[in-house]
Protein backbone atom coordinates (compact mmCIF):
# COMPACT_ATOMS: atom_id res chain seq x y z
CA UNK A 1 0.00 0.00 0.00
CA UNK A 2 0.80 3.77 -0.47
CA UNK A 3 2.08 5.27 2.78
CA UNK A 4 2.80 9.05 3.15
CA UNK A 5 5.51 9.96 5.72
CA UNK A 6 6.07 13.30 8.08
CA UNK A 7 9.86 13.87 6.53
CA UNK A 8 12.22 11.39 4.62
CA UNK A 9 13.82 10.50 7.69
CA UNK A 10 10.61 8.13 8.76
CA UNK A 11 10.60 6.99 5.04
CA UNK A 12 14.20 5.64 5.81
CA UNK A 13 13.24 3.85 8.66
CA UNK A 14 10.70 2.25 7.43
CA UNK A 15 12.61 1.21 4.28
CA UNK A 16 15.43 -0.29 6.40
CA UNK A 17 13.03 -1.75 8.70
CA UNK A 18 11.07 -3.17 5.77
CA UNK A 19 13.99 -5.08 3.95
CA UNK A 20 15.32 -6.12 7.69
CA UNK A 21 11.67 -7.69 7.80
CA UNK A 22 11.53 -9.55 4.73
CA UNK A 23 15.21 -10.98 4.82
CA UNK A 24 14.12 -12.12 8.54
CA UNK A 25 10.61 -13.73 7.22
CA UNK A 26 12.50 -15.63 4.30
CA UNK A 27 15.05 -16.58 7.10
CA UNK A 28 18.04 -15.47 4.78
CA UNK A 29 18.54 -12.16 7.51
CA UNK A 30 22.45 -13.63 8.46
CA UNK A 31 23.50 -13.83 5.10
CA UNK A 32 22.13 -10.67 3.09
CA UNK A 33 22.07 -7.65 5.66
CA UNK A 34 24.81 -6.72 4.50
CA UNK A 35 23.27 -6.37 0.67
CA UNK A 36 20.32 -3.71 2.27
CA UNK A 37 22.67 -0.74 2.66
CA UNK A 38 23.49 -1.13 -1.64
CA UNK A 39 19.77 -2.03 -2.55
CA UNK A 40 18.43 1.16 -0.87
CA UNK A 41 21.34 3.85 -1.90
CA UNK A 42 22.02 2.56 -5.61
CA UNK A 43 24.36 4.17 -7.94
CA UNK A 44 26.85 6.98 -7.30
CA UNK A 45 25.04 10.26 -6.87
CA UNK A 46 23.95 10.87 -3.02
CA UNK A 47 20.83 12.48 -2.13
CA UNK A 48 21.17 14.02 1.58
CA UNK A 49 24.89 13.92 2.37
CA UNK A 50 28.10 14.50 1.21
CA UNK A 51 28.65 10.92 -0.98
CA UNK A 52 26.87 8.03 -1.12
CA UNK A 53 29.64 6.24 1.03
CA UNK A 54 28.21 7.85 4.09
CA UNK A 55 24.68 7.10 3.66
CA UNK A 56 25.55 4.01 3.22
CA UNK A 57 26.81 4.09 6.13
CA UNK A 58 23.85 5.48 7.96
CA UNK A 59 21.70 2.36 6.63
CA UNK A 60 23.96 0.01 7.98
CA UNK A 61 23.93 1.79 11.59
CA UNK A 62 20.13 1.89 10.51
CA UNK A 63 20.36 -2.22 9.92
CA UNK A 64 22.32 -2.69 13.59
CA UNK A 65 19.29 -0.93 15.05
CA UNK A 66 16.45 -2.91 13.51
CA UNK A 67 17.94 -6.10 14.33
CA UNK A 68 18.17 -5.12 17.64
CA UNK A 69 21.94 -4.35 18.54
CA UNK A 70 23.70 -1.21 19.36
CA UNK A 71 24.24 1.16 16.24
CA UNK A 72 28.07 1.37 16.60
CA UNK A 73 29.63 -1.51 18.52
CA UNK A 74 31.69 0.85 20.60
CA UNK A 75 28.70 3.09 21.59
CA UNK A 76 26.67 1.81 25.38
CA UNK A 77 24.71 -1.25 24.70
CA UNK A 78 21.33 -0.92 27.16
CA UNK A 79 19.56 2.08 26.18
CA UNK A 80 16.41 1.97 23.77
CA UNK A 81 17.28 5.06 21.84
CA UNK A 82 20.90 5.00 20.28
CA UNK A 83 23.41 7.17 18.14
CA UNK A 84 23.33 6.88 15.04
CA UNK A 85 26.92 8.09 14.63
CA UNK A 86 26.94 8.55 11.00
CA UNK A 87 23.85 10.64 10.92
CA UNK A 88 24.72 13.49 13.37
CA UNK A 89 26.19 16.62 11.82
CA UNK A 90 27.63 17.46 15.29
CA UNK A 91 25.66 21.06 14.65
CA UNK A 92 26.78 24.27 16.06
CA UNK A 93 27.89 23.77 19.73
CA UNK A 94 27.43 27.76 20.64
CA UNK A 95 23.88 28.30 21.57
CA UNK A 96 23.85 31.89 20.67
CA UNK A 97 24.71 33.81 17.76
CA UNK A 98 24.45 37.34 16.60
CA UNK A 99 22.77 37.19 13.41
CA UNK A 100 22.70 39.83 10.41
CA UNK A 101 19.63 41.49 11.96
CA UNK A 102 21.93 43.79 14.52
CA UNK A 103 21.26 47.40 13.37
CA UNK A 104 24.43 48.29 15.94
CA UNK A 105 21.65 50.39 17.88
CA UNK A 106 22.60 52.70 20.56
CA UNK A 107 21.03 51.41 23.51
CA UNK A 108 23.05 48.11 22.94
CA UNK A 109 20.67 46.39 25.81
CA UNK A 110 22.45 43.34 25.30
CA UNK A 111 25.56 44.72 26.60
CA UNK A 112 23.68 46.00 29.48
CA UNK A 113 21.68 42.46 29.57
CA UNK A 114 24.77 40.12 30.11
CA UNK A 115 26.10 39.74 33.33
CA UNK A 116 29.69 37.93 31.88
CA UNK A 117 31.14 40.18 29.73
CA UNK A 118 30.47 38.52 26.74
CA UNK A 119 28.94 40.73 24.52
CA UNK A 120 31.77 42.76 22.44
CA UNK A 121 31.21 45.00 19.71
CA UNK A 122 33.54 44.04 16.44
CA UNK A 123 33.19 44.88 12.55
CA UNK A 124 29.65 47.09 12.53
CA UNK A 125 27.55 44.29 15.08
CA UNK A 126 27.77 42.56 17.97
CA UNK A 127 29.63 39.44 18.94
CA UNK A 128 29.55 36.90 21.65
CA UNK A 129 32.40 35.76 23.20
CA UNK A 130 31.82 31.94 23.63
CA UNK A 131 34.84 31.42 26.13
CA UNK A 132 32.55 33.77 28.21
CA UNK A 133 28.95 33.23 27.20
CA UNK A 134 26.86 31.11 29.68
CA UNK A 135 24.14 30.54 27.73
CA UNK A 136 21.46 32.37 30.25
CA UNK A 137 19.59 33.96 26.96
CA UNK A 138 19.64 37.48 28.90
CA UNK A 139 20.91 38.99 25.52
CA UNK A 140 18.65 37.79 23.07
CA UNK A 141 15.58 38.50 24.83
CA UNK A 142 16.72 41.70 25.63
CA UNK A 143 17.56 42.69 21.84
CA UNK A 144 14.64 45.11 20.40
CA UNK A 145 15.83 43.70 16.74
CA UNK A 146 15.20 39.80 17.84
CA UNK A 147 18.87 39.85 16.40
CA UNK A 148 20.34 36.93 18.58
CA UNK A 149 19.27 34.07 17.55
CA UNK A 150 19.01 31.03 19.69
CA UNK A 151 20.52 27.81 17.85
CA UNK A 152 20.09 24.65 20.66
CA UNK A 153 20.51 21.72 19.17
CA UNK A 154 17.28 20.26 18.45
CA UNK A 155 18.42 16.76 20.10
CA UNK A 156 19.35 18.86 23.56
CA UNK A 157 16.26 20.98 23.08
CA UNK A 158 13.84 18.18 22.69
CA UNK A 159 14.89 16.00 25.35
CA UNK A 160 13.10 16.92 29.28
CA UNK A 161 15.41 15.34 31.09
CA UNK A 162 19.06 16.94 30.09
CA UNK A 163 20.58 13.37 29.08
CA UNK A 164 22.33 14.73 25.69
CA UNK A 165 25.51 16.44 25.51
CA UNK A 166 27.82 16.45 22.82
CA UNK A 167 31.47 14.44 22.78
CA UNK A 168 34.58 16.11 21.71
CA UNK A 169 33.85 15.68 18.23
CA UNK A 170 30.18 17.37 18.58
CA UNK A 171 28.72 14.27 17.90
CA UNK A 172 25.64 13.52 20.30
CA UNK A 173 25.90 11.12 22.95
CA UNK A 174 23.26 9.93 25.67
CA UNK A 175 23.31 9.98 29.55
CA UNK A 176 21.51 6.80 29.94
CA UNK A 177 21.25 7.03 33.50
CA UNK A 178 19.16 9.85 32.39
CA UNK A 179 17.21 9.36 29.47
CA UNK A 180 13.94 8.19 29.59
CA UNK A 181 13.32 6.97 26.30
CA UNK A 182 10.31 9.37 25.43
CA UNK A 183 11.58 9.50 21.89
CA UNK A 184 11.57 13.11 21.61
CA UNK A 185 14.92 13.41 20.02
CA UNK A 186 14.40 11.22 17.82
CA UNK A 187 11.38 12.55 16.23
CA UNK A 188 13.27 16.34 16.47
CA UNK A 189 16.39 15.60 15.06
CA UNK A 190 16.83 16.80 11.75
CA UNK A 191 19.43 14.43 10.19
CA UNK A 192 17.62 11.60 11.98
CA UNK A 193 20.66 10.70 14.29
CA UNK A 194 19.03 9.04 17.02
CA UNK A 195 16.49 6.42 16.31
CA UNK A 196 15.32 3.17 18.39
CA UNK A 197 16.20 -0.46 18.73
CA UNK A 198 14.15 -3.20 17.34
CA UNK A 199 12.78 -6.36 18.75
CA UNK A 200 10.69 -7.25 15.46
CA UNK A 201 13.92 -9.58 14.26
CA UNK A 202 13.56 -11.63 17.32
CA UNK A 203 9.87 -11.43 17.05
CA UNK A 204 9.82 -12.28 13.45
CA UNK A 205 12.47 -15.68 14.14
CA UNK A 206 10.13 -16.55 16.87
CA UNK A 207 6.99 -17.01 14.63
CA UNK A 208 8.99 -18.38 12.14
CA UNK A 209 9.63 -21.09 14.98
CA UNK A 210 6.39 -22.22 14.70
CA UNK A 211 5.71 -19.98 18.55
CA UNK A 212 2.75 -19.16 19.73
CA UNK A 213 3.26 -15.66 19.38
CA UNK A 214 0.49 -13.06 20.56
CA UNK A 215 0.20 -9.06 19.42
CA UNK A 216 -1.61 -6.82 22.11
CA UNK A 217 -2.12 -3.77 20.00
CA UNK A 218 -1.93 -0.37 22.07
CA UNK A 219 -5.29 1.53 22.36
CA UNK A 220 -3.94 4.68 19.85
CA UNK A 221 -4.45 1.79 17.08
CA UNK A 222 -7.73 3.42 15.81
CA UNK A 223 -6.88 5.06 12.37
CA UNK A 224 -3.58 4.37 12.14
CA UNK A 225 -4.03 1.99 9.07
CA UNK A 226 -5.98 4.50 7.39
CA UNK A 227 -9.52 6.01 8.38
CA UNK A 228 -11.72 3.09 7.55
CA UNK A 229 -9.15 0.40 8.88
CA UNK A 230 -10.95 -1.26 12.20
CA UNK A 231 -9.40 -2.76 14.93
CA UNK A 232 -10.85 -6.07 13.90
CA UNK A 233 -9.26 -5.50 10.20
CA UNK A 234 -5.86 -5.05 11.37
CA UNK A 235 -6.54 -8.41 13.49
CA UNK A 236 -7.07 -10.15 10.52
CA UNK A 237 -4.23 -8.81 9.04
CA UNK A 238 -1.50 -9.69 12.15
CA UNK A 239 -2.96 -13.37 12.12
CA UNK A 240 -1.92 -13.38 8.69
CA UNK A 241 1.70 -11.84 9.73
CA UNK A 242 2.00 -15.33 11.36
CA UNK A 243 0.80 -14.28 14.61
CA UNK A 244 -1.25 -16.42 16.94
CA UNK A 245 -4.25 -14.10 17.89
CA UNK A 246 -4.39 -10.31 18.68
CA UNK A 247 -5.87 -8.58 21.54
CA UNK A 248 -6.51 -5.19 22.55
CA UNK A 249 -4.48 -3.37 24.80
CA UNK A 250 -7.60 -1.28 25.91
CA UNK A 251 -9.03 -4.08 27.66
CA UNK A 252 -5.76 -4.17 29.66
CA UNK A 253 -6.33 -0.75 30.54
CA UNK A 254 -9.80 -1.69 31.80
CA UNK A 255 -8.17 -3.79 34.43
CA UNK A 256 -6.23 -1.13 35.14
CA UNK A 257 -8.98 1.51 35.85
CA UNK A 258 -10.97 -0.65 38.28
CA UNK A 259 -7.56 -1.29 40.12
CA UNK A 260 -6.29 1.75 40.39
CA UNK A 261 -9.04 3.36 41.54
CA UNK A 262 -9.46 1.05 43.87
CA UNK A 263 -6.30 2.15 45.50
CA UNK A 264 -6.69 5.46 44.45
CA UNK A 265 -9.98 5.44 46.91
CA UNK A 266 -7.56 4.08 49.43
CA UNK A 267 -4.93 7.19 48.87
CA UNK A 268 -7.61 9.62 48.96
CA UNK A 269 -9.23 7.97 52.48
CA UNK A 270 -5.51 7.71 53.93
CA UNK A 271 -4.62 11.74 53.10
CA UNK A 272 -2.05 11.02 50.45
CA UNK A 273 -1.59 11.46 46.73
CA UNK A 274 -1.15 9.11 44.10
CA UNK A 275 0.14 9.29 40.18
CA UNK A 276 -0.57 7.04 37.47
CA UNK A 277 2.31 4.42 36.13
CA UNK A 278 1.00 3.24 32.57
CA UNK A 279 3.23 5.07 30.68
CA UNK A 280 6.53 3.99 30.81
CA UNK A 281 8.42 7.14 30.30
CA UNK A 282 6.88 8.82 33.13
CA UNK A 283 7.46 5.68 35.33
CA UNK A 284 11.08 6.67 34.14
CA UNK A 285 10.68 9.83 34.82
CA UNK A 286 10.06 9.39 38.52
CA UNK A 287 12.42 6.60 39.08
CA UNK A 288 15.28 8.23 37.67
CA UNK A 289 14.72 11.79 38.55
CA UNK A 290 11.91 12.31 41.26
CA UNK A 291 12.58 9.03 43.34
CA UNK A 292 11.37 10.66 46.55
CA UNK A 293 7.97 10.26 45.27
CA UNK A 294 7.99 6.53 44.19
CA UNK A 295 5.82 5.79 47.29
CA UNK A 296 3.32 8.00 45.63
CA UNK A 297 2.98 6.08 42.31
CA UNK A 298 0.33 3.38 41.81
CA UNK A 299 1.67 -0.39 41.98
CA UNK A 300 -0.75 -1.40 39.97
CA UNK A 301 0.96 -3.12 36.48
CA UNK A 302 0.51 -1.04 33.02
CA UNK A 303 -2.23 -2.03 30.38
CA UNK A 304 1.09 -3.78 28.48
CA UNK A 305 1.29 -6.09 31.62
CA UNK A 306 -2.21 -6.67 32.60
CA UNK A 307 -3.19 -7.43 28.54
CA UNK A 308 0.02 -10.11 28.97
CA UNK A 309 -1.18 -11.43 32.40
CA UNK A 310 -4.66 -11.92 30.39
CA UNK A 311 -3.38 -13.58 27.74
CA UNK A 312 -1.04 -15.59 29.32
CA UNK A 313 -3.76 -16.75 32.06
CA UNK A 314 -5.46 -17.93 29.12
CA UNK A 315 -2.89 -19.76 26.85
CA UNK A 316 0.27 -20.51 29.40
CA UNK A 317 2.74 -20.78 26.06
CA UNK A 318 1.41 -17.64 24.71
CA UNK A 319 4.43 -14.82 24.06
CA UNK A 320 3.10 -11.97 24.14
CA UNK A 321 4.19 -8.71 22.07
CA UNK A 322 3.06 -5.35 22.71
CA UNK A 323 2.25 -3.02 19.70
CA UNK A 324 2.16 0.84 20.26
CA UNK A 325 3.30 4.33 18.78
CA UNK A 326 5.78 3.80 21.97
CA UNK A 327 9.90 3.80 22.38
CA UNK A 328 9.64 4.00 26.01
CA UNK A 329 7.75 0.33 25.90
CA UNK A 330 11.08 -1.09 25.08
CA UNK A 331 12.48 -0.09 27.92
CA UNK A 332 9.66 -1.61 30.10
CA UNK A 333 9.76 -4.80 28.99
CA UNK A 334 13.22 -5.21 29.97
CA UNK A 335 12.68 -3.54 33.20
CA UNK A 336 9.80 -5.63 34.23
CA UNK A 337 10.87 -9.16 32.44
CA UNK A 338 9.76 -10.74 36.12
CA UNK A 339 5.63 -9.23 35.68
CA UNK A 340 5.21 -12.34 33.43
CA UNK A 341 3.67 -9.79 31.42
CA UNK A 342 4.74 -8.92 27.58
CA UNK A 343 7.66 -10.51 26.38
CA UNK A 344 8.79 -8.08 23.43
CA UNK A 345 7.34 -4.54 22.88
CA UNK A 346 7.49 -3.16 19.32
CA UNK A 347 6.17 0.12 17.07
CA UNK A 348 3.26 0.87 14.99
CA UNK A 349 6.34 2.11 12.34
CA UNK A 350 7.49 -2.13 13.00
CA UNK A 351 4.36 -3.22 12.17
CA UNK A 352 3.85 -0.97 8.83
CA UNK A 353 7.30 -2.85 8.03
CA UNK A 354 6.21 -6.46 8.53
CA UNK A 355 3.01 -6.08 6.33
CA UNK A 356 5.09 -4.46 3.93
CA UNK A 357 7.60 -7.43 3.95
CA UNK A 358 4.82 -9.71 3.65
CA UNK A 359 2.82 -7.78 0.98
CA UNK A 360 -0.50 -7.62 3.52
CA UNK A 361 -2.57 -4.81 3.60
CA UNK A 362 -5.05 -4.43 6.20
CA UNK A 363 -7.56 -2.42 4.52
CA UNK A 364 -8.62 -5.63 2.49
CA UNK A 365 -9.77 -7.59 5.80
CA UNK A 366 -13.36 -7.47 6.74
CA UNK A 367 -13.21 -8.67 10.38
CA UNK A 368 -14.79 -6.92 13.48
CA UNK A 369 -13.67 -6.43 16.98
CA UNK A 370 -13.97 -5.25 20.31
CA UNK A 371 -12.67 -6.25 23.88
CA UNK A 372 -11.86 -2.31 25.26
CA UNK A 373 -14.65 -0.42 26.57
CA UNK A 374 -14.22 3.17 24.90
CA UNK A 375 -12.84 4.29 28.28
CA UNK A 376 -9.74 1.58 27.81
CA UNK A 377 -9.46 2.76 24.27
CA UNK A 378 -9.08 6.57 25.28
CA UNK A 379 -6.19 5.75 27.18
CA UNK A 380 -4.06 6.82 24.63
CA UNK A 381 -5.23 10.58 24.83
CA UNK A 382 -3.76 13.15 27.80
CA UNK A 383 -7.08 12.90 30.15
CA UNK A 384 -8.42 9.32 29.28
CA UNK A 385 -6.99 7.47 32.18
CA UNK A 386 -8.30 10.10 34.71
CA UNK A 387 -11.77 9.90 32.80
CA UNK A 388 -11.35 6.12 33.08
CA UNK A 389 -10.71 5.89 36.63
CA UNK A 390 -13.74 8.41 37.92
CA UNK A 391 -16.12 6.47 35.23
CA UNK A 392 -15.63 3.60 37.19
CA UNK A 393 -16.33 5.19 40.57
CA UNK A 394 -19.78 6.48 38.56
CA UNK A 395 -20.05 2.73 37.30
CA UNK A 396 -19.57 1.58 41.32
CA UNK A 397 -22.45 4.49 42.40
CA UNK A 398 -19.44 6.05 44.30
CA UNK A 399 -19.16 9.79 45.48
CA UNK A 400 -15.53 10.34 45.67
CA UNK A 401 -14.74 14.78 45.72
CA UNK A 402 -10.88 14.46 44.43
CA UNK A 403 -8.99 16.86 42.68
CA UNK A 404 -7.38 15.47 39.70
CA UNK A 405 -4.23 16.98 37.69
CA UNK A 406 -3.16 15.59 34.21
CA UNK A 407 -0.01 16.25 33.14
CA UNK A 408 0.39 16.64 28.85
CA UNK A 409 3.95 16.10 28.11
CA UNK A 410 6.88 15.62 30.05
CA UNK A 411 7.36 19.15 30.83
CA UNK A 412 3.83 19.46 32.67
CA UNK A 413 5.06 16.16 34.19
CA UNK A 414 7.76 17.74 35.81
CA UNK A 415 6.56 20.34 37.01
CA UNK A 416 3.67 18.22 38.92
CA UNK A 417 6.73 16.02 39.92
CA UNK A 418 8.29 19.04 41.63
CA UNK A 419 5.40 19.99 43.29
CA UNK A 420 4.58 16.98 44.82
CA UNK A 421 8.25 16.13 46.04
CA UNK A 422 8.07 19.23 47.96
CA UNK A 423 4.49 18.80 49.36
CA UNK A 424 3.02 21.81 47.12
CA UNK A 425 0.67 19.89 44.94
CA UNK A 426 -3.18 20.44 45.70
CA UNK A 427 -4.11 17.91 43.19
CA UNK A 428 -5.27 13.84 44.56
CA UNK A 429 -4.44 12.25 41.56
CA UNK A 430 -1.98 13.42 39.20
CA UNK A 431 -1.77 11.71 35.41
CA UNK A 432 1.48 11.63 33.75
CA UNK A 433 2.19 10.83 29.84
CA UNK A 434 5.20 11.96 28.78
CA UNK A 435 3.94 13.06 25.41
CA UNK A 436 2.21 15.88 24.74
CA UNK A 437 -1.60 15.26 24.21
CA UNK A 438 -0.96 11.19 24.72
CA UNK A 439 0.63 8.08 23.24
CA UNK A 440 -1.64 9.53 19.90
CA UNK A 441 1.21 11.56 19.25
CA UNK A 442 4.02 9.11 20.11
CA UNK A 443 7.29 9.22 18.53
CA UNK A 444 6.43 5.73 16.46
CA UNK A 445 3.46 6.71 14.86
CA UNK A 446 2.69 5.36 11.34
CA UNK A 447 0.08 7.93 10.33
CA UNK A 448 0.85 11.67 11.49
CA UNK A 449 -1.94 12.90 9.23
CA UNK A 450 -4.02 16.15 10.11
CA UNK A 451 -6.97 14.01 9.37
CA UNK A 452 -5.79 11.17 12.03
CA UNK A 453 -7.93 12.17 15.38
CA UNK A 454 -10.95 12.88 12.94
CA UNK A 455 -10.52 9.18 11.39
CA UNK A 456 -9.90 8.05 14.80
CA UNK A 457 -12.88 9.49 17.20
CA UNK A 458 -15.02 7.80 14.12
CA UNK A 459 -14.47 4.60 14.86
CA UNK A 460 -14.40 4.83 18.29
CA UNK A 461 -17.72 6.41 18.40
CA UNK A 462 -18.88 3.52 16.62
CA UNK A 463 -17.79 1.14 19.10
CA UNK A 464 -20.46 -0.31 21.57
CA UNK A 465 -21.10 1.46 25.32
CA UNK A 466 -19.86 -1.35 27.16
CA UNK A 467 -18.92 -0.31 31.49
CA UNK A 468 -15.32 -0.78 32.18
CA UNK A 469 -16.45 -2.71 35.18
CA UNK A 470 -18.63 -4.71 33.00
CA UNK A 471 -16.10 -5.60 31.02
CA UNK A 472 -13.73 -6.42 33.44
CA UNK A 473 -16.33 -9.16 35.18
CA UNK A 474 -16.63 -11.15 32.31
CA UNK A 475 -13.08 -11.95 32.81
CA UNK A 476 -13.65 -12.93 36.71
CA UNK A 477 -12.31 -16.21 36.82
CA UNK A 478 -8.93 -15.81 35.84
CA UNK A 479 -8.15 -13.92 38.56
CA UNK A 480 -5.49 -11.49 37.35
CA UNK A 481 -3.29 -10.13 39.82
CA UNK A 482 -2.74 -6.77 39.16
CA UNK A 483 0.15 -5.54 41.11
CA UNK A 484 3.77 -5.13 39.99
CA UNK A 485 5.60 -7.38 41.60
CA UNK A 486 9.07 -6.58 43.97
CA UNK A 487 11.19 -6.00 41.33
CA UNK B 1 24.11 -6.33 42.32
CA UNK B 2 22.34 -6.23 38.69
CA UNK B 3 21.33 -9.98 36.94
CA UNK B 4 20.67 -9.27 33.19
CA UNK B 5 18.96 -11.81 31.08
CA UNK B 6 19.16 -12.09 27.31
CA UNK B 7 15.44 -12.20 26.07
CA UNK B 8 16.57 -12.39 22.75
CA UNK B 9 14.55 -15.28 20.39
CA UNK B 10 17.59 -18.17 20.64
CA UNK B 11 17.59 -17.55 24.57
CA UNK B 12 13.67 -17.24 24.48
CA UNK B 13 13.50 -19.99 22.95
CA UNK B 14 16.57 -22.02 24.88
CA UNK B 15 14.47 -21.24 27.97
CA UNK B 16 15.15 -17.81 29.13
CA UNK B 17 11.82 -17.04 30.79
CA UNK B 18 12.00 -20.39 32.94
CA UNK B 19 15.29 -19.02 33.80
CA UNK B 20 13.94 -15.68 35.16
CA UNK B 21 10.76 -17.13 36.76
CA UNK B 22 13.07 -19.59 38.58
CA UNK B 23 15.78 -16.91 39.34
CA UNK B 24 12.67 -14.86 40.81
CA UNK B 25 11.31 -17.58 43.14
CA UNK B 26 15.19 -18.16 44.22
CA UNK B 27 15.63 -14.65 44.91
CA UNK B 28 12.11 -13.93 46.81
CA UNK B 29 12.97 -17.40 48.67
CA UNK B 30 15.84 -15.73 50.53
CA UNK B 31 14.31 -12.13 50.53
CA UNK B 32 17.40 -11.08 48.63
CA UNK B 33 14.76 -8.85 46.27
CA UNK B 34 16.32 -5.41 47.78
CA UNK B 35 20.09 -6.54 46.72
CA UNK B 36 19.21 -8.09 43.32
CA UNK B 37 18.02 -6.24 40.53
CA UNK B 38 16.96 -8.51 37.20
CA UNK B 39 16.79 -7.06 34.10
CA UNK B 40 16.06 -8.47 30.48
CA UNK B 41 18.79 -7.06 27.47
CA UNK B 42 18.60 -7.37 23.50
CA UNK B 43 20.43 -9.69 22.07
CA UNK B 44 24.12 -10.78 23.84
CA UNK B 45 25.19 -11.69 20.46
CA UNK B 46 26.59 -14.92 22.45
CA UNK B 47 23.90 -17.56 21.19
CA UNK B 48 26.20 -20.54 21.12
CA UNK B 49 26.30 -20.22 24.51
CA UNK B 50 22.84 -18.98 25.70
CA UNK B 51 20.97 -18.61 27.77
CA UNK B 52 23.26 -15.80 28.29
CA UNK B 53 22.71 -14.19 31.76
CA UNK B 54 24.66 -11.58 33.11
CA UNK B 55 25.97 -10.54 36.32
CA UNK B 56 26.99 -7.15 36.35
CA UNK B 57 29.43 -6.94 33.52
CA UNK B 58 29.79 -10.92 33.96
CA UNK B 59 28.54 -13.17 31.14
CA UNK B 60 27.25 -16.77 31.76
CA UNK B 61 25.77 -19.34 29.95
CA UNK B 62 22.87 -21.35 32.14
CA UNK B 63 20.36 -23.24 31.11
CA UNK B 64 16.83 -24.11 32.82
CA UNK B 65 18.04 -27.31 34.29
CA UNK B 66 21.28 -25.24 35.75
CA UNK B 67 19.56 -22.02 37.32
CA UNK B 68 19.40 -23.31 41.16
CA UNK B 69 23.24 -24.24 40.68
CA UNK B 70 24.32 -21.30 38.90
CA UNK B 71 22.36 -19.26 41.63
CA UNK B 72 24.04 -21.31 44.70
CA UNK B 73 27.70 -20.79 43.05
CA UNK B 74 27.74 -17.83 41.70
CA UNK B 75 25.51 -15.30 42.67
CA UNK B 76 25.28 -16.13 46.07
CA UNK B 77 29.37 -15.94 46.46
CA UNK B 78 29.05 -12.40 44.65
CA UNK B 79 26.79 -10.92 47.18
Amino acid sequence: MKRTFVTDINKIKYEVNTEVARLAFAGELDEKANEIPYKLIPGRSAQYRCCVYKEREIIRERVQLAMGRAAVPSRKQKNIVQVIEAACEGCPINRFNVTNNCQMCMAKKCLGACNFGAIKFEGGHAVIDHKKCKECGKCAEACPYNAIADLMRPCKRSCPVDAITMDEDNIVDINDEKCINCGQCVINCPFGALSDRSFMVDIIKLINSGASVYAMVAPAIEGQFGADVSVGMIREAIIKLGFKDMYEVSLGADFVSKHEGEELIEHYEAGEKMTTSCCPAFVSLIKKHFPQVLKNMSTTVSPMTATGRIIKAMYPDAICVFIGPCIAKKSEVIDSITFGGADYAMTYEELASMFEARDIDPADCTEDLQQGSKYGKQYSISGGVTAAVLQTFKEANKEVDLKVKTCSGALECKKALMMLKVGKLPEDFIEGMACVGGCVNGPAMINKERTFMKDRNAQIAKADDRGVLENVAQYDELNIDMVRTKQ
Amino acid sequence: MTITICIGSSCHLKGSRTIIQKLGELIAARQLNDKIELNGSFCMGECANGVCVKINEELFGVSPDSVESFFETEVLRRL
